[in-house]
């Protein structure tokens, strides 16, 4: 029996009880030096993988209850909390549909400077994801070098942002801070290293035929079956659909860029790795477009900047770090809705706020991509060998706190 | 008078062997050392320092002594439910079977623990126990993880033995004799991995098998099966566990050098004249090399899967010794070797 | 995709079908049309579901459940559409709709464990981010009150 994905997907057939004399249960569970904040039960016939259930809510953190207690720019810190390690596109989700909501538009400087982190977040998370994959089959070179090179992409967010990876940096009206002078020359020099380390990643990890041979053919996932299932991000374009929530153009200045989304037709777990290294190429291209095309102007909507005293406005020009209007505490969008999708580094996210003219939020939904591709786990290894779980976890780069919330 | 015989008593060989060298000591000192060189080349690949603070200024090389000496002092937990007698005699068993080989290997011509005529399978059916003692471990802790790498490594040992056997015999009998003296003897020009390159290759890969070094290190699968069958073990019996694969690697890399890389030429002319383990200063700076390979592996590979490892052993590694089996035969018949 | 061909395709069946400006279409259909709702609009290409929500009005007395369709298709790729239910808040029963959406299982559990929607016919409906000896009424209804600790000050052990 090969990997999982033959096509046919059943949920009857999926929980549905397995028994047998053989059959016995492994619980990889939170307590494992490599299950991550979640719990797998997985029932093995000898080497061969009958049932896994994924076992989650290990890290559940009841955001959306507790942003109903919070006034709404309260709230773009926490849901940054979600997935840490990609905060810009999480709360640029949020922040998002309270500008639908607000009726605001922020301007095109603010729109490329989100851009920016947006990509930049997207190749440290891809690198991330990359390390984890790699240790997942005990190759440590791996792991150390991803997540050393990492180091460097969010020691440039630092420049920009002012922190590390809780960057908090898109805000209702535009974003925090302004680009610093010397950026550009900066993030030359980290592009081109990073385009030198690519090919060391290539040499050691994805033309290394013992990893080729862990992950060729592990895990096929073919089209109708990832379309039917809501599967997003590197995964879907992976086996062949071309789906990126930066192509519907309503968001960040990706309307004005010149970029394409790369996709493979395999869908299995090496497809899924390499599309990452490809996405990391994009994005590196996607922020030098940027770059060069900034636009200059002002990094907050006038509504809110006309309501900053005279002062305060001279010095946010003066320094371009933003000080919050007197109306960010108590922001009363219209009653209404607002839905918001926006591409994170492992996928769409889905924001749903709902208002009813009151300073805290009625109700704020949430979907990540993690939770989304939850299903590929508990399909995907079906079939495989024991070790294959792992591999398979490394590929789909499932982030247990961004599921969870 | 009683100094001159005790120092007489103690350099002769059948108490310096397997005491001092080849023997405990020099495992120890190699198992301390060469688990620390292991941490520095991977630092040093992965763009870090490694071990560095139990001692600065010689870059943390006595880290594996402080391990030691923690493990001494570690609480040692048996679970409830292990089969106690078992489960604390294991560890022993295995490290005294991996370093029983020892007193089989000559260092120098004539200075062996037991010097017999049939030292290189004697050696090698001694290190062939010691699966037996890890999957006894792997049983007796009572787990399911344990028990899933005891078979895992039950899988790997019968892969292995065959090609690691297969490749020894080619070169005893490229050189006529199953006595690892007269092996190195008539290396004396040639090393023998120039005569028989695909036996070498055979047993390398045989001996990173058995000692359980990347890319198969299978049986102890971190990621999956937290530490196979070492799962349960903490303290002074987690240090000898860990030990024991080292220890066996030391002893397969001896017997490599021996039957390989000629053994103890060519220093041992000079210094030999002094007192015969000297000459054997090759032989063991040989032997740390080959060591310091094996363990470089590690910065390179991941793991194999299971079905992977046992297609390796079956279907390339035996083939591959049954033609440098052939190999040896057809030197001798054209003569190469007399 | 406009909002005229989805109300010429549920003619009849929905109740309401508006385009909200929070830029999805919305469609308000009965409990009992609900399957066949969806149905229609998965034959029209609209064939997973990114978010199945729950929102509790007490003041109305219902609970709103909605799934958002969506496609990966190039031409209907903006396109949101809510399929929204009203179930009275002391009972609420959705038929589930796992058969005609099965990207809607998981977010269905969690919306029963969340907000206490019934799904009819979800084969498993267990606790999925609560803990599992969770006993208490669901978290995200308004009446539940979470108790929040006071801060201390100074003094202290």
């Amino acid at each position: 029996m090969a990997g999982g994905g033959n096509g046919f997907f059943s949920w009857k057939e999926l929980t549905s009880p397995v028994s047998g004399e053989k059959v016995y249960e492994l619980f990889i569970g939170p307590q494992h030096p490599a299950s991550g904040h979640m719990r797998f039960i997985v029932r093995l016939d000898g080497d061969i993988i009958v049932d896994v259930e994924p076992d989650i809510g290990y890290v559940h953190r009841t955001m959306e209850k507790l942003s109903e207690g919070r006034e709404y720019i309260k709230n773009i810190p926490l849901f940054e909390r979600a997935t840490i390690i990609d905060s810009n596109n999480i709360t640029l989700g949020y922040v998002k549909a309270l500008e639908k909501l607000l009726g605001v538009e922020p301007p095109p400087r603010a729109k490329y400077l989100r851009t920016i982190l947006s990509e930049m977040n997207r190749i440290q998370s891809h690198l991330y994801g990359m390390g984890i994959a790699g240790i997942m089959l005990n190759h440590s070179t791996m792991f150390m070098w991803c997540f050393g090179d990492r180091e460097i992409w969010i020691q440039l967010a630092e420049e920009l942002t002012g922190a590390r990876l809780t960057h908090s940096y898109s805000i209702p009206g535009g974003v925090r801070r302004d680009l610093p002078a010397d950026f550009k020359e900066r993030f030359e020099k980290a592009a081109r290293y990073m385009e030198r380390r690519l090919k060391d990643y290539d040499k050691i990890f994805f033309s290394n035929p013992m990893i080729r041979s862990r992950y060729e053919g592990v895990g096929v996932l073919d089209k109708d079956t990832a379309k039917r299932l809501g599967v997003v991000g590197p995964n879907l374009r992976a086996s062949g659909v071309r789906y990126d929530a930066r192509l519907l153009g309503d968001y960040g200045a990706y309307d004005e860029l010149d970029f394409e989304v790369p996709t493979r037709e395999e869908g299995d777990s090496l497809a899924r790795l390499l599309q990452r290294v490809e996405e990391i190429k994009v994005s590196l291209s996607v922020i030098r477009q940027a770059l060069e095309k900034l636009p200059e102007g002002p990094i907050l909507a006038d509504e809110y900047f006309k309501k900053l005293p005279p002062k305060l406005r001279e010095k946010v020009l003066k320094t371009g770090r933003v000080k919050f209007p007197a109306i960010f505490a108590t922001l009363r969008p219209p009653p209404g809705e607002a839905i918001a999708r926006v591409e994170m580094a492992r996928g769409e996210v889905f924001f749903h706020v709902v208002s009813d003219g009151s300073p805290k939020p009625y109700r704020v939904r949430v979907i990540t991509p993690s939770f989304r591709n939850l299903v590929l786990l508990r399909y995907l290894p079906r079939g495989c060998r024991f070790m294959d779980l792992l591999a398979i976890y490394g590929s789909v780069d499932y982030f247990p706190p961004e599921a969870d919330r | 008078m009683w100094l001159e015989l005790i120092i007489r008593l103690l350099l002769s060989p059948y108490i310096f062997a397997p005491l001092i060298y080849p023997g405990l000591v020099t495992a120890l000192a190699i198992l301390l050392t060469l688990i620390w060189l292991e941490r520095k080349f991977a630092a040093k690949v992965q763009l870090r320092y490694g071990p560095l603070y139990v001692a600065k200024q010689i870059g943390g090389a006595p880290q594996l002594l402080a391990d030691a000496i923690r493990f001494m002092f570690q609480e040692v937990i048996v679970p409830r439910n292990a089969d106690k007698v078992p489960f604390l005699l294991a560890p022993v068993l295995a490290m005294s079977l991996g370093i029983l080989p020892i007193v089989f290997i000559p260092v120098a011509p004539g200075f062996a623990g037991i010097l017999i005529n049939f030292s290189l399978p004697a050696a090698l059916a001694l290190s062939a126990l010691m699966p037996i003692t890890i999957i006894l471990m792997a049983w007796s802790a009572n787990n399911k993880f344990t028990i899933h790498g005891g078979v895992r490594e039950a899988f790997i040992t019968i892969a292995y033995e065959i090609a690691l056997f297969v490749s020894a015999l080619s070169m005893s009998m490229l050189y006529s004799s199953l006595s690892l003296q007269d092996i190195v003897e008539k290396q004396a020009l040639v090393p023998g991995i120039l005569l028989n390159p695909l036996a070498a290759l055979t047993f390398f890969v045989a001996m990173l098998m058995s000692a359980g070094k990347l890319p198969f290190d299978i049986a102890e699968g971190e990621q999956e099966i937290v530490a196979g069958p070492y799962t349960e073990y903490t303290g002074i019996l987690y240090g000898l566990v860990m030990g024991a694969g080292y220890v066996q690697l030391y002893v397969s890399s001896l017997i490599f050098t021996e039957l390989f890389l000629g053994g103890w030429h060519p220093l041992f002319e000079a210094l030999g004249e002094l007192y015969p383990p000297l000459g054997g200063i090759a032989l063991f700076l040989k032997t740390y090399l080959v060591l310091a390979f094996a363990v470089f592996l590690r910065c390179v590979y991941g793991r194999y899967r299971i079905d992977h490892a046992l297609r390796i052993g079956w279907r390339r590694l035996i083939p591959l010794s049954i033609l440098a089996l052939l190999l040896s035969l057809g030197l001798r018949f054209v003569g190469v070797v007399v | 995709m406009s909002l005229n061909d989805i109300k010429a395709k549920l003619e009849g069946l929905a109740e309401n079908i508006t385009e909200s400006h929070a830029g999805f279409i919305l469609v308000e259909v009965s409990p009992e049309c609900l399957k066949e709702a969806a149905n229609i609009l998965v034959s029209t290409g609209f064939d997973h579901v990114s978010c199945v929500e729950g929102i509790d009005k007490p003041g109305d007395g219902v609970i709103e459940v909605t799934y958002y369709a969506e496609s990966y298709d190039e031409d209907k790729r903006g396109v949101i559409i809510g399929l929204r239910v009203k179930v009275p808040r002391d009972n609420p029963t959705v038929p589930s709709l796992i058969d005609v959406w099965p990207s809607a299982f998981y977010p269905e559990r969690e919306t029963w464990d969340l907000v206490g929607v019934r799904f009819e016919g979800h084969p498993e409906l267990k606790r999925l981010l609560m803990p599992p000896d969770w006993e208490g009424p669901p978290p995200l209804r308004k009446d539940f009150k979470v108790k929040e600790e006071g801060i201390v000050v100074g003094g202290g052990r």
